[in-house]
């Protein structure tokens, strides 16, 4: 049997095709105006490089925050469900899950089975959201890609004590008119990050794994800084784009 | 523009204030007495900063104020570090940061000074905000002892006649809870004794605030909040009477001899709500590298304030009216007869208040005192977002440019 | 159901009611925020108790008074007020509460351009005798105060009459939320929530009739069948989210009780109808479900949440808080941790008066109904 989960997220829409063997593959589009199309096609695009037709697809389940605009899904779960099945597949140790997207970021605790027990987000505050990130790469004038690279050269990082978003870019921008390093800058916003989503796992109380998902997982300059506030290390989950989808897609094969 | 001002060494240590270093003194010798409580048989009582403390001295009680811990945390800009693990415990960061840095230092036993001693019972006045009744539960729980609540009732258009009577009745309740706590009868002489202690207190650091009414004033409002420390903490006893009469002293000299705190006193500025401790030197540098002088503040005159309803046939009845009168317990019409009456016994040239996040019973209405301030008085007036302990919620860049932009109009204002 | 369509048609749109009632009546209509407004002595005194909500707009005039990390209870009303739209208000009653209330009573006094002003001072603990005497002294007090605004005598028939009218309707009010606790599908939370929000703004008289005749109605009505649902308890202050019961709904829950100031906090709690009026209604007060500004003791709140949650049978806790209300705020990480050592599941969703984007909030209702 084969599922397919769906994720559809503000950004960009992701889904996985699964199944009882494993993973047949995974395909990543930007959601633009309409999620209902962003889903559909990139649902039709990956059965299509798979050599798949729709009615070979027994069950889709779609998630994220265009989940219910999908029809044609057999049942919308919310992502926090979706985030947990998908980092338990891929690595059943996982008991916690720290996931930063672009508008919020959350903290899901599994149980032994897989099953989310308790989960906490972010207020409406962009404080600790990848959407920071954006915000300070744009005042740094520089990419966010080489954030992680500038990151590791920084050896004493610069202190970002604000929390409102508009208040530490103001700060950010004091800091370059200063003439402090770019690298202590972004060393310091990362340190401000980690700051605050710990601050949210603790709010909940961290579990032993801890694992990251989200398109921010791939910033390795800031997972280190989690680390380092957590004191615990993260373990790498491999596809953390996609996991929300996968999820999505290993809820579908259990509903046979 | 910032003038740099040429100091020669011998000014600058002429300037400094000689009695800190006793201040200091006292101050740790007050914290190694809590702190040896237990050994000492003595009794800890926590206490708001405005709350009725004679009859906890004249029972032996060491009083101990979690808001002057508060500030310590906020001076050693350990605010962040205990306020974000109140916020872990679960409370948002936009309750009073004195209340998260406390509730979070009391399950670690962290801050400057290693925690408060353990209390015996919490004793919570609630003329200074309703925050404190919250607080107060919260640690009643946590240390599983007794709170006394010390009801005054907000003065909106009036101090009733059944507020009045409650508030005296309360004095009442208050010994009875001592003697239980305790185990012996309450001392009425003794109390006696503390209260007149605590007026002669309050009333020498009135004249120590209105040394600043000469021009140049010999100290500033930052100096006022680092000495109020004993007014909060040791009113009520000799060490705080002798300590004020010495610092009165040092202070009248510094007028004889002419001695600014601020060498180009230009601008004559008046501080409202509290400090924001984790920058009161930048604050005061900034002000002075203006030629500005905070010569007076609301918050430090909360307490000398008090000392107007002395009454020394009555002694129970003038602390119910100074403790229920206190001035952010009153509503902002009478906040801003105050306000004129310091404009213009103090010659204050601007009004820079503290948006102060921690405290809203202070902070809401500013807007309102602004406006009446610069139009009924024609003073101008710069509102300063910050907080007094979460350095988090202030941007240095933003206050520097607004203060330079006020003192900039002041000149302005004073050319023309 | 013919019995809900006044209560919908007020509860959208109170000020319309309100203006149209005075112009019928003549009757002054005096505005409160709070359920610790004495409303038997507005009754009595022959005025119409309204409960002022804040505002789903902008709020632009209000930001001339009052910083941004004040709630938007207190933002919003003062809004409406400088927008001109509570012009038909003859006065406003500020029971004292927290600190953020406090000093909107000063600003609102000085600025909202409403003719009477009444500042009920109330004790801020409830449980030591000297508070119990000035409670009552300050009710009084309140009804001197009153009579002198008003020009009106308040008779001690009219009061001992106002006290049986309000006994009426809140015992009607108990016994909807008893009916539909025993059986969700009765009645939408949405309808109720309508129900106990015009309860705060009618002609209290009609009213009671009104209730009766719903309680009525209800009793010959089949209930909709909610069994998939999970009961869910909701806690807090002010709720004037009436969407918030049916994302609720739609994300698998429904709500069966809840400890919330629009909600049973203004309704729980019968006045003693022999005695001094007056000493009974303080007493009333100093018995009911306290809200967080006020002391009865150091657990009474936990205790009182989950004896309710217990025999609601709830399955989990919503707390509905406005953001930057400190008293609720403070008691949230004991509240939660009672309800975590009875074993009940507790979310917290920190609203403003508007609620957070949809998605989120869907999102994360949804994830904690499907976790009960």
């Amino acid at each position: 049997m084969i599922a397919a989960g769906i994720d559809i997220g503000s950004i960009t829409t992701k889904a996985v095709l699964l199944s009882e063997e494993g993973i047949l593959g995974s395909h990543v589009r930007f959601t633009g105006y309409n999620a209902e199309q962003a889903g559909r096609t990139v649902l039709d695009e990956l059965a299509a490089q798979l050599g798949l037709k729709r009615k070979d697809i027994r069950r889709i389940i779609s998630t994220g925050y265009g989940r219910r605009s999908l029809d044609f899904a057999d049942r919308a779960l919310t992502e926090i469900i979706c985030h947990g099945a998908g980092a338990f597949y891929q690595n059943s140790g996982i008991r916690c899950i720290i996931d930063i997207g672009g508008q919020d970021s959350k903290v899901i605790l599994l149980d032994e089975t897989g099953k989310v027990k308790d989960f906490v987000m972010n207020d409406k505050c962009a404080a600790g959201t990848g959407r920071f990130l954006e915000v300070m790469a744009r005042a740094l004038e520089v990419d966010l890609e080489a954030f992680p690279v500038l990151a590791v050269k920084a050896t004493s990082p610069a202190r970002i004590s604000n929390l409102c978003t508009v208040f530490a870019e103001s700060e950010v921008i004091s800091l370059i008119a200063k003439g402090t390093p770019r690298e202590e800058i972004v060393a310091g916003i990362h340190q401000a990050i980690a700051q605050r989503v710990v601050a949210l796992a603790r709010r909940i109380g961290v579990r032993e794994p801890v694992t990251m998902t989200g398109g921010v997982a791939r910033n390795s300059g800031l997972v280190s800084e989690i680390e380092r506030e957590l004191s615990l290390p993260i373990i790498e989950n491999p596809l953390p784009q996609v996991n929300g989808a996968l999820g999505a897609a290993v809820l579908g094969l259990r509903m046979g | 523009m910032t003038a740099v001002n040429t100091i020669t060494p011998s000014a600058a240590d002429e300037r400094k204030i000689q009695s800190v270093k006793r201040m200091k003194e006292i101050m740790t010798a007050y914290y190694i007495d809590a702190k040896t409580a237990a050994e000492n048989n003595k009794k800890v009582a926590w206490i708001t900063s405005g709350g009725p403390v004679e009859p906890l001295i004249a029972m032996d009680v060491i009083p101990v104020y979690p808001e002057n811990h508060g500030a310590m945390i906020g001076a050693a800009k350990m605010g962040i570090d205990l306020c974000e693990r109140s916020e872990q415990m679960g409370y948002a960061r936009d309750l009073c940061s004195y209340a998260r840095a406390d509730i979070a230092c009391a399950t670690v036993d962290g801050g400057p000074i290693g925690g408060l001693p353990r209390p015996d019972f919490l004793v919570c006045c609630n003329n200074i905000c309703g925050t404190v009744l919250k607080w107060y539960e919260v640690q009643a729980r946590y240390f599983n002892v007794p709170l006394f609540i010390f009801d005054t009732p907000f003065i909106h258009t009036e101090f009733s006649i059944e507020a009045q009577k409650y508030v005296r009745r309360q004095f009442e309740e208050f010994f009875v809870f001592l003697e239980e706590q305790c185990g012996r009868r309450f001392d009425g002489d003794r109390f006696e004794e503390t209260a007149r202690l605590s007026y002669e207190a309050l009333h020498l650091w009135q004249d120590i605030l209105d040394t600043t009414t000469k021009r140049p004033s010999p100290m500033t409002a930052f100096d006022a909040f680092t000495h109020l420390a004993l007014i909060v903490t040791l009113r009520g006893t000799r060490t705080a009477v002798d300590y004020y009469t010495q610092l009165r002293e040092e202070m009248l000299g510094r007028v004889a001899r002419g001695v600014a705190m601020v060498p180009r006193e230009e601008h004559r500025l008046l501080w409202d709500n509290l400090p924001i401790w984790y920058r009161m030197r930048w604050l005061s540098e900034t002000f002075a590298s203006h030629n500005a002088s905070l010569v007076a503040d609301t918050y430090t005159s909360a307490w000398s304030g008090m000392g107007d309803h002395f009454d020394d046939k009555d002694l129970v009845g003038a602390l119910a009216s100074s403790y229920a009168n206190i001035y952010i317990n009153i509503s902002i019409d009478r906040m801003f007869e105050s306000l004129k009456k310091k404009i213009q016994k103090y010659e204050i040239d601007g009004l820079v208040m503290h948006s102060n996040r921690s405290c809203k019973p202070y902070s809401f209405g500013q807007y309102d005192l602004q406006r009446r301030v610069m139009d009924e008085l024609g003073v101008p007036a710069l509102v300063i977002e910050a907080d007094m302990v979460d350095e988090r919620a202030f941007s240095e860049a933003q206050v520097d440019t607004r203060i330079e932009a006020f003192v900039e109009t002041l000149r302005q204002k004073r050319v023309s | 159901m013919r019995e809900l369509e006044e209560f919908r048609r007020v509860a959208r749109d109170p000020y319309t009611y309100a203006e149209s009632l005075k112009k019928e009546t003549g009757r002054p209509i005096i505005g409160s925020f709070c359920s610790y407004a004495p409303e038997e002595i507005v009754v009595a005194a022959g005025a119409v108790p309204f409960r002022i909500f804040g505002t789903r707009e902008n709020i632009t005039r209000a930001d001339a008074h009052l910083q941004a990390y004040a709630c938007s209870l207190a933002r919003g009303s003062l809004e409406e007020a400088l927008a001109g739209k509570l012009k038909f208000l003859d006065g406003t009653i500020f029971p004292h509460t927290c600190d953020t209330i406090q000093r909107l009573s000063d600003i609102w006094r000085l600025n909202a351009g409403i003719p009477l002003h009444w500042d009920v001072v109330l004790p801020v603990k409830l449980n030591t005798e000297s508070a119990r005497d000035y409670l009552a002294g300050v009710i009084s007090k309140f009804r001197r105060d009153m009579e002198t605004g008003l020009g009106v005598e308040i008779g001690e028939d009219a009061l001992i009459e106002a006290v049986a009218l309000f006994n009426r309707i809140r015992g009607n009010l108990n016994t909807l939320y008893e009916m539909r606790r025993k059986s969700p599908g009765l009645i939408d939370a949405g309808d109720l929530h309508a129900v106990v929000k015009s309860s705060m703004v009618m002609d209290r008289r009609d009213l009671a009739a009104k209730l009766e005749a719903l309680v009525e109605a209800l009793r010959r009505t089949e209930p909709r069948d909610v069994d998939g649902l999970h009961r869910l308890f909701l806690a807090g202050g002010v709720c004037s989210h009436p969407e918030i019961y049916s994302l609720l709904e739609e994300s698998g829950g429904v709500t069966v009780w809840d400890d919330l100031c629009t909600g049973t906090r203004y309704f729980e709690g019968l006045i003693a109808e022999s005695g001094d009026p007056v000493a009974a209604i303080a007493d009333r007060y100093a018995i009911r479900a306290a809200c967080p500004a006020k002391h009865a003791s150091l657990v009474s709140r936990g205790d009182h949440l989950i004896r309710a949650v217990r025999e609601s049978r709830a399955r989990g806790v919503i707390f509905l808080f406005l953001k930057f209300c400190d008293p609720h705020a403070f008691d949230y990480p004991y509240l939660k941790s009672s309800l975590d050592e009875a074993g009940v599941p507790s979310m917290v969703l920190e609203v403003e008066e508007q609620l957070p984007p949809e998605g989120q909030l869907r999102t994360r209702l949804e994830t904690f109904v499907s976790l009960l």
